[in-house]
């Protein structure tokens, strides 16, 4: 599993990273927000598998909310490991994103 | 052949009785002419039935009878008394010397066929008990010798680390008691724990020898410290290997933080598990999400785990279906709600303590199926790490890509996974995985392929961005990229250094780019890392990275 997405409970959008979140999961994440139901109004990122992250996947967390910006969406990023909390940290992603 | 001793000391008797056997069909017939010489041919010719007379000069036939009984001492040998006396106490004698029966004088033949039949069976039936009696004992011995040996085997594959196991209260059946639950524990490369409980089908040797490889590879992917996702699937993988059809692995996979409160869960047909807080309110039940291991095949397999946090003075209870399923002749079942009922009326709950109370409630009952208990009050573990037990010694390793081996699309991969191997670094495998990747992308993406961040600015140039790498790669005809990694004693830090043969860049454009979706890197790398240098206008980079496991704020300030 590198990644999985499923709607759950009609409005939460629910994206499943494995192992690695890294650039060669670029196209593969995009993919999965192209044709977003639009009763969607909050995206949950679990990273709950999630060991290793380099900045590409910064970079495609923050590109989905630009794609996404014109709908009313929340984000959140779930479950995050203690190493991976701190390159969210590190890169200030609290501002944009709930992380618990 | 039936064998026939026969002892008189007048021939004429011993002629007359062969003469009478021979016409029911016996033809093995040895003689002997007092008590003395017949205990001899006893020995020697081992006979399976003897005719004795009572009354002979040497040795008489109640002098020799129980020294003839002695040379068949497995089997039943039948000595049948030939006399001609009839006084009671005379006849008892017989008896009490070891004879089986009388044959009076003179002889009667139907009655004597008759009686000799009788005997040769019961020789016969006894011959047989023996046989098997030698075949049980043999396997028997070889049963226990095995047992010896997988019992060896167990004690050296299933060793749980008292440093470890003293942050547990657990209970588990003996292990000289075969049983199909097995409870691992090991320490995380970054200062936690990992726990498997998993029940196997059935009972016994057979559902306990599933337990040798799992333990085998849990602890070397421990060792790795892999998460437990990937735990779960290539443990799935090999019992659906191992097992046969119907057997499986009912079991949990647990991480827990360093920090002592922060899980991750992976769990398979295991009971609820349980979380208490120090008033004795549940906190939280997690039910199994999965079903067991050993069933599905790969591209079923569900490696979800779940995560989940306590607080420290928390109790967490894991256990094997065993202890839920005690049964109570008109209570019933006791189920996860009773199991859960225990574990929060008693502030002193121990895993002792449940086994207890399950063995009273069943009232006398056995327990039909093996126990396992887990219990963990919820606190920092405080291991000391194995790097720091011995004084490691500097290295330098160093890598030369080129433009072929930039193509490969599992390049970066395999540098970390090489570096990552080295024994020490797997406290930091995630800080590792990051800073080499993101200095090996640089290098390729802006050194190499000349590639222009900017472009990550816009939403679709994010993937017009990806789109050109691939392109550029496609194409690439040249280039080099020269990797070093040392270890720097005694400061205990890894000095990296990305070297590659493009026409560098302007550090300054780096600057203030936080909030885009590019120039992250660098603020990555500088914060994971002590120190970046860039030399050579861009060509060269070096960092040093501290090797110490990251210590989490939450642990600072609680």
């Amino acid at each position: 599993m590198s990644i999985k997405a499923e709607v759950v409970n009609d409005s939460t959008f629910n994206i499943t990273i494995g192992e690695r979140f890294d650039f060669s999961l670029v196209t593969e994440f995009r993919n999965t927000y192209e044709d977003l139901d639009p009763r969607v109004n909050q995206i949950d990122i679990d990273l709950s598998a999630t060991q290793y992250m380099d900045s590409s996947a910064l970079g495609m967390l923050l590109n989905m909310q630009k794609v996404l910006a014109e709908r009313q969406l929340t984000y959140r990023i779930l479950n995050t490991r203690p190493q991976i909390a701190r390159i969210l940290q590190i890169s200030r992603f609290n501002k944009k994103f709930e992380i618990q | 052949m039936v064998k026939i001793l026969i002892v008189d000391d007048e021939e004429i008797n011993r002629i007359m009785l062969r003469e009478i056997l021979s016409e029911a069909g016996y033809s093995d017939f040895i003689e002997a002419g007092n008590g003395r010489e017949a205990v001899e041919v006893a020995r020697q010719h081992k006979p399976d039935i003897v005719l004795l007379d009572v009354i002979m000069p040497g040795m008489s036939g109640i002098e020799a009878a129980p020294q003839i009984k002695a040379s068949s001492p497995d089997c039943y040998l039948p000595i049948l008394f030939i006399t001609s006396l009839d006084d009671e106490q005379s006849l008892v004698k017989c008896l009490e010397s070891g004879g089986d029966d009388f044959i009076s004088k003179p002889f009667e033949k139907i009655i004597l066929h008759a009686k000799v039949k009788a005997h040769e069976r019961t020789r016969h039936l006894s011959l047989e008990i023996q046989d098997k009696n030698q075949s049980l004992t043999y396997f028997q011995l070889e049963v226990e010798r095995n047992h010896h040996i997988v019992e060896h085997i167990f004690d050296n594959a299933i060793g749980r680390n008292p440093i470890i196991t003293d942050y547990f209260d657990f209970y588990t059946q003996p292990e000289a008691q075969f049983n199909g639950d097995l409870f691992l524990c090991e320490q995380s490369p970054s200062g936690g724990v990992y726990l498997f409980i998993g029940d196997f089908t059935g009972h016994g040797l057979a559902s306990a020898i599933g337990a040798i490889p799992v333990a085998q590879l849990f602890t070397a992917m421990t060792l790795k410290g892999l998460a437990v996702g990937e735990m779960a699937s290539r443990l799935n993988r090999l019992l659906v290997n191992l097992l046969p059809a119907d057997m499986f692995c009912v079991a949990s996979i647990l991480e827990i933080h360093a920090n002592g409160k922060n899980f991750t869960l992976w769990s398979g047909g295991l009971p609820r598990l349980a979380v208490k807080t120090p008033e004795q309110e549940i906190r939280l039940l997690i039910d199994p999400q999965h079903m067991p291991l050993g069933i599905l095949e790969e591209h079923e397999f569900d490696n979800q785990t779940q995560y989940f946090e306590t607080e420290w003075g928390d109790t967490l209870l894991l256990y094997t279906d065993g202890l839920m399923e005690s049964h109570h002749k008109e209570l019933g079942m006791l189920g996860e709600e009773g199991v859960e009922q225990w574990f929060t009326r008693n502030s002193q709950v121990n895993a002792q303590l449940l086994v207890d109370k399950a063995e009273l409630y069943r009232a006398g009952e056995a327990a039909e199926d093996d126990i396992t208990i887990v219990l963990f009050r919820s606190r920092p573990f405080q291991f000391k790490l194995p790097e720091l037990l011995a004084e490691p010694i500097p290295f330098n390793l160093s890598f030369h890509l080129t433009a072929q081996h930039i193509k490969d699309a599992e390049v970066i991969d395999q540098v970390v996974a090489i570096v990552n191997s080295i024994p020490g670094l797997a406290a930091i495998r995630s800080e590792l995985f990051t800073v080499i990747t993101e200095l090996t992308n640089n290098a390729i993406e802006h050194g190499i392929l000349g590639l222009s961040s900017e472009l990550k600015a816009e939403p679709e140039g994010f993937i017009e961005y990806y789109e050109q790498r691939r392109e550029r790669i496609e194409q690439l005809e040249q280039g080099d990229i020269w990797i070093t990694v040392q270890r720097l004693m005694p400061d205990n830090v890894l000095e990296i250094s990305m070297q590659d043969s493009g026409p560098g860049f302007d550090a300054a454009s780096l600057k203030n780019c936080e909030n885009e979706t590019f120039g992250r890197g660098f603020v990555l790398i500088r914060e994971l890392c002590q120190s970046l240098q860039i030399f050579d206008s861009g060509k060269q980079i070096k960092v040093i990275l501290p090797i110490a496991p990251i210590i989490d704020d939450a642990d600072i300030t609680s």
